[in-house]
């Protein structure tokens, strides 16, 4: 075949794609736009129910939502070099409450590891689970999350695994992490990790991506030295 | 050749404009509340390798446009040089961030399937790219000091 024909093939699938991608993402921004403009300085009605257990104090007054993905490489350098941090100086003191809503987009096993991750809250190790898979996170779906590692993991962290096989394979929370990926794009996240602070007059910040820990105390040490912190 | 204004600003243009986009849309630059250029040590080597394909492209794509603009000679070897420039650019920017979620929203598990690729192999690609740069250099180095020769 003619080369020239070839590259001109290549040059026209190219901008097609870049025209959708594009036009795809524009109109996200802007129905975003409409639901709520101004996004980032006003109170918003987030629906947490369906995402993790609060991680720290209910009664903290700053609430840290985090949208992840469990294959999400960005989410795993945030976990390693920047969440310790914010748990020690936030979370443990009661200053501050981490939630963690599910955004699953990058492969076929990021659904079911967020699934997996509501089967070890129903045996109460949520956390101890979602600590596991950022631990042994690898690449996309080259298998590393497939249900027989997910059950390896529970295997690790003394779980039941009967009921948490049964848990998988009838997938129970599979509505669940709809629900949270609905809740996400309807938030505004854009990709992983995305973060919203609620101020404890409910303002809100976003933080778009892996940012460092200093991003986090920008924001949110306004927010904690105004107010009275209670224990946890 | 780099002599010419023309020549430098365009490199110049191509650098930046490949630096800053890749650098955001990696993580290493965040505009989102503050700014924040931020490398960590374990994606430092990443980082490298985005100035390395920046760098490159800055430097074979004006090459090219010279030999094709000044000599007249043939198309072929920008294309070996807008190739290695996309290929280290695509590689690794569908990942996690708002164009690897556009396009994994947009077309569904085949372009999921691309994206995955392309992040599970970032590094490797955007070697590879270097290197098919390097080659074009060197190819083009050596067509525009022939073609250049005064007999």
């Amino acid at each position: 075949m003619d080369k020239r024909f070839l590259v001109v093939i290549a040059f026209i699938v190219l901008v097609t794609v870049v025209a959708i991608t594009f036009s795809s993402y524009y109109f996200t921004l802007l129905e975003m736009q409409q639901y709520r403009p101004g996004m980032s300085e006003q109170s918003l009605d987030i629906n947490l129910k369906n995402g993790s257990p609060v991680l720290g104090s209910e009664n903290a007054p700053v609430t840290i939502i985090e949208f992840g993905d469990y294959q999400c490489e960005a989410c795993y350098h945030w976990f390693h070099n920047t969440r310790a941090d914010i748990i020690d100086n936030y979370i443990e003191t009661g200053k501050a409450k981490l939630v963690f809503v599910d955004l699953p987009f990058l492969g076929r096993d990021s659904i079911v590891a967020a699934q997996a991750t509501y089967c070890a809250e129903d045996q109460g190790k949520y956390w101890d689970y979602h600590n596991t898979l950022y631990n042994f996170q690898e690449e996309i779906d080259n298998g590393w999350a497939s249900k027989d590692r997910l059950i390896a993991f529970a295997f690790n962290l003394d779980m039941n695994l009967d009921e948490f096989s049964d848990c998988l394979d009838t997938a129970k929370y599979n509505k669940r992490v709809k629900a949270n990926y609905d809740e996400a794009v309807k938030q505004g996240a854009q990709g992983t990790p995305t973060f919203i602070i609620i101020a404890p007059d409910g303002s809100t910040t976003k933080i778009a991506g892996p940012q460092p820990y200093s991003a986090f105390v920008k924001v949110m040490s306004p927010l904690t030295s105004a107010v009275q912190i209670e224990q946890p | 050749m780099f002599s010419r204004y023309s020549y430098s600003i365009i490199a110049v243009v191509i650098f930046v404009s490949m630096l800053i986009p890749l650098s955001i849309l990696s993580g290493f630059i965040f505009t989102e509340p503050f700014f924040i250029f931020h490398v960590t040590e374990a994606s430092s080597f990443s980082f490298v390798l985005i100035i390395g394909v920046s760098v490159m492209s800055a430097i074979v794509i004006p090459m090219n446009v010279y030999r094709i603009k000044t000599l007249q000679k043939s198309t072929s070897k920008i294309g070996g040089s807008v190739i290695g420039s996309i290929i280290g650019a695509s590689a690794g920017i569908c990942s996690c961030g708002p164009i690897g979620f556009s396009i994994i929203s947009t077309f569904g598990t085949v372009a999921g399937t691309a994206a995955a690729f392309l992040t599970n192999y970032e590094i490797p690609l955007r070697i590879g790219s270097i290197a098919l740069l390097c080659l074009v250099y060197y190819t083009t180095t050596r067509s525009i000091s022939s073609e250049c020769k005064i007999s």
